[in-house]
């Protein structure tokens, strides 16, 4: 008799922590009924879709008269869109990289052909990767060789996880390909050299920005120019920028995650908050945010911000993300190979 | 017969508790089960209560098969090797608990809480928590306890094992006494044939799980029928204790 | 007369490592080596000073360094307030969950004989070894779209990862064992015979919980929930897997401390922890008064 009632109340119990789990609601609609939009961001975005959504929700409202409100998440590029990919449902992505994006793409979450549906390969704004050192910049560094010295610390991020390490990592070896003519071999031992003064390898940019500027670990932290923007401008004077002889056009790509949307019955409303980036307005917030706006126009009224003689080099010399990402990211890659080779050490 | 166990068979995860117990006990008799520890005497109380369950065999209280009647409907007083005195209750809760499950009413409980504390010789300590007792009262709140919803058996589990030898003596002449006095058909299980002898009308010999002899204590002691019987009593000191009586 | 409050050994006697710490309160009957006794006494102090006291010391006056407004200001933020929501939420329900959990699996375990016994106090216990993260990760492997679960859930429009429901899932998770480590053992010392008195003068199931057995695991299960509810505040790996990171939407406490840290609010994520360490304070003092009951 009591057997029976234990099992009675036990299962009880499982029912009741099931309805107690069961009563969250998903974005799509929030509580007090409006519709709700989730961008799924990389990490050093955070402050400028801030002020964004602040925008972009005023422009919505004053053209359909509509209130909407937009959730954002932050993390490491390649972690949230692998979030994505496993049920996180954000109506838009706005990454570090394509890849990231093509990622969810391949999970069939977005449709083909999306890097063609918005202007400039659906990257609505630019940066590109600097040094950022502590004032005097003590160790001399002015390029990308001055990191492999001896006794150099460097922080960047892990490129299995950041968009932004992807970025830096494929920035030192252009420059290292270039000074040494093309020899590949080469290059791997520069960027093993490198890796090896590498100090601390977070999962984002964020969170090395952090050990960098926060914890005051490291000599240099090789980060996105707006991320060294804005560290400057958290922290007067305390901080420089170098921006080395030759860096890498870096290209966050943005994308309508078809399914959710289409679910979420989100679908104008996301390609609408993703074309509003192309705006003189948006491209001037972008500016402002330390991003370098696609608009040739909006791009002159930062030419006093932005240091545009620097050497770029651009994914397509590297073949486009999926060879890049397949060459040096993926598992066995060549970032595997030179990191490994350290840890055998 | 009052009591009685027809073939009953138990196992334990593939310990043999009982085997083939069979035994019956007359209206107002006081029985023991006596045997060496591990022979198999508590489960047979515990089978009576309806604690345990047997694999097969009988049971049957006043010529009623009781084997699937829950405990709580086989009018039965149990006293529990360590008392089991509910820890967070007063004496008199203890003893009025099984009358409150009972739902009778406030006075009936009372009243007969007070009869029964008259009985044990504890008027003045019915709020006292258990843990404020001395061994020999808690057993005597043990026995009130068992008796508050006027059972039809009462069956004790080694009830003097855990008080000193020296009140041992004292508390067995008074529970003999008092079961006398309530007049209850009573069972209780011991491995002191001392005590067995002094107390019991009827003494069942148990050992490994099967009943070895039954009879008074006279008979047992002087023609023990089996092997076990014979070694197990002690003739001598039963005569001591005879001739002391 | 003796009253209620008079000590006996009875009580003392819990027996396992948790509890028999208490006993450090008696005082030792010889007396000490003194060089050793200050020598150690010195080096927990200063360690607990180094490990505990300046680490909180910095919290607070971290979160009050921009003044008494900001640090308002940053406590009564939109988000702020949603997160200590969420948080209150998912302490409100692992709590729920695993007191009435826990009370039915030391039942269960303490009272009944039953083959896999053992192997259902170790399952219990897993997620005391198993690292957060780690439970984070099969929540999303088990529920998430590419996860076991994930077709079933999806066409049937229940969201757990990414959304409030794993939150709380995995808030439950990893306090399961909590309150059951605290009542098991109390439960197993009470043994069943009071139990089997009572079922024999036929009290019924829930007569016999309330009367017999849930006086004597009272102060056990408080203390349980106690512990469940600091654990279940402070939970950070497990959640931040699971959550996707909506701000305002799965965001507890610890994750938006997290937040405001990376987006170089500083100080407001000083603020928001020092909210984290109050309530851990009024849970320590609770504590205390439970402990001290308990006796």
């Amino acid at each position: 008799m009591k057997k029976r009632m234990v099992a009675g109340v036990l299962s009880m119990g499982m029912t009741l922590s099931l309805l107690f789990t069961g009563c969250g609601g998903g974005p799509g609609e929030s509580e007090n009924g409006s519709r709700e939009l989730l961008n799924v961001s990389y990490d050093p975005t955070r402050e400028f879709y801030v002020t964004y959504n602040e925008l972009f929700s005023e422009y919505w409202k004053e053209k359909t008269g509509e209130e909407i409100r937009i959730t954002q998440s932050h993390g490491g590029s390649g972690s949230q869109a692998r979030s994505v990919i496993e049920g996180n449902e954000a109506d838009v992505v706005t990454l570090a990289l394509a890849h990231d994006i093509m990622a969810i793409e391949d999970a069939g979450l977005i449709e083909n052909g999306w890097m063609e549906e918005l202007e400039k390969n659906s990257a609505p704004y630019t940066s590109t990767i600097v040094f950022l050192v502590r004032k005097g910049n003590e160790k001399g560094i002015q390029d990308w060789d001055d990191l492999v010295k001896e006794g150099v610390e460097v922080i960047t991020p892990n490129p299995k996880t950041s968009g932004g390490a992807c970025w830096n990592f494929l920035a030192a070896w252009a420059y290292e390909q270039k000074q040494n003519g093309g020899d590949e071999e080469a290059t791997k031992a520069f960027m093993k050299k490198l890796y090896e003064n590498v100090l601390v390898l977070d999962s984002g940019a964020r969170g090395a920005t952090n050990t960098f500027v926060e914890n005051r670990q490291g000599d240099v932290l090789i980060a996105w120019e707006n991320e060294a923007y804005l560290s400057m401008e958290q922290y007067p004077g305390e901080y420089e920028m170098v921006t080395p002889s030759i860096s890498i056009l870096a290209e966050p790509s943005v994308a309508v995650v078809d399914s959710n949307a289409k679910e979420h019955g989100t679908e104008e409303l996301a390609k609408a908050y993703l074309e509003y980036l192309y705006s003189a307005d948006a491209q001037r917030l972008a500016g402002e945010n330390y991003y370098r706006p696609s608009d040739e126009e909006i791009q002159k009224e930062f030419s006093q911000q932005f240091n545009f003689d620097m050497e770029l080099v651009t994914m397509d010399d590297f073949g486009g993300w999926k060879e890049a990402y397949d060459t040096y990211f993926d598992d066995g890659g060549v970032f595997d190979q030179i990191y490994d080779c350290k840890n055998n050490e | 017969m009052y009591v009685e166990m027809r073939h009953v068979n138990k196992t334990f995860d593939g310990f043999h508790a009982s085997r083939d117990v069979s035994f019956a006990i007359k209206k107002g008799h006081m029985a023991a089960l006596l045997g060496p520890s591990g022979s198999g005497k508590t489960t047979i109380l515990r089978m009576i209560a309806g604690l345990d369950q047997p694999d097969s065999g009988d049971i049957l209280i006043d010529e009623v098969r009781v084997n699937d009647l829950r405990a709580s409907k086989r009018g039965i007083g149990f006293v529990f090797q360590n008392y089991a005195l509910f820890r967070y209750m007063t004496v008199a809760d203890n003893i009025a608990f099984g009358l409150e499950v009972q739902k009778k009413s406030k006075a009936e409980i009372k009243a007969r809480v007070e009869e029964l504390l008259e009985l044990i010789s504890m008027k003045e300590l019915g709020k006292r928590y258990p843990h404020q007792l001395s061994g020999g009262q808690r057993q005597r709140v043990a026995f009130a306890r068992a008796l508050a919803p006027r059972p039809q058996i009462l069956l004790l589990d080694e009830p003097f094992a855990a008080i000193d030898a020296k009140v041992r003596q004292e508390l067995r002449t008074w529970l003999k006494e008092m079961i006398g006095r309530v007049g209850i058909t009573s069972i209780f299980v011991t491995h002191d044939q001392e005590e067995a002898m002094e107390i019991a009308d009827r003494i069942i010999l148990i050992n490994q799980g099967k009943v070895e002899q039954i009879g008074t204590p006279a008979e047992i002691c002087s023609c023990p029928e089996t092997e076990f019987a014979a070694d197990f009593i002690d003739a001598r000191r039963f005569e001591a204790l005879m001739s002391m009586k | 007369m003796a009253k209620k409050k008079e000590r006996t050994y009875e009580k003392d006697v819990i027996g396992d490592g948790i509890h028999s710490i208490r006993k450090v309160i008696e005082p030792p009957k010889e007396p000490s080596n003194h060089r050793m006794k200050y020598a150690l006494i010195g080096m927990s102090a200063l360690f607990l000073i180094l490990m505990l006291v300046l680490p909180l010391i910095v919290v607070i006056s971290n979160a009050l360094r921009d003044g008494w407004n900001t640090y308002v200001g940053a406590i009564l933020d939109e988000y702020t307030i949603k997160a200590l929501k969420l948080t209150v939420a998912a302490t409100l329900c692992a709590v729920v969950v695993n007191t009435i959990f826990g009370i039915f699996a030391s039942y269960l375990l303490s009272k009944f004989y039953f083959r896999g016994r053992q192997l259902l106090a170790t399952l219990i216990d897993i997620p005391f070894s198993i690292s957060p993260v780690i439970a984070g990760l099969l929540f999303i492997l088990t529920f998430g779209n590419v996860g076991w679960m994930g077709e079933f859930l999806k066409s049937n429009g229940i969201k757990i990862v990414f959304a409030v429901p794993g939150v709380i899932l995995a808030t439950i998770f990893v306090t399961l064992p909590f309150v059951f480590r605290e009542l098991f053992p109390v439960m197993n010392s009470q043994g069943k015979d009071e139990e089997e008195a009572a079922a024999l003068m036929g009290a019924g199931g829930f007569t016999i919980f309330r009367k017999i057995t849930f006086p004597h695991i009272k102060w056990a299960l408080m203390y349980g929930v106690i512990l469940c509810t600091a654990r279940a505040m402070g939970e950070f790996g497990a959640v931040s897997v699971i959550s996707g990171h909506l701000r305002g939407k799965t965001i507890t406490l610890p994750l938006h401390v997290e937040i405001l840290y990376n987006e170089f609010h500083t100080t407001a994520a000083f603020a928001v922890s020092s909210l984290l360490v109050i309530l851990a304070v009024l849970i320590l003092i609770a504590r205390n008064i439970v402990e001290w009951k308990r006796k």
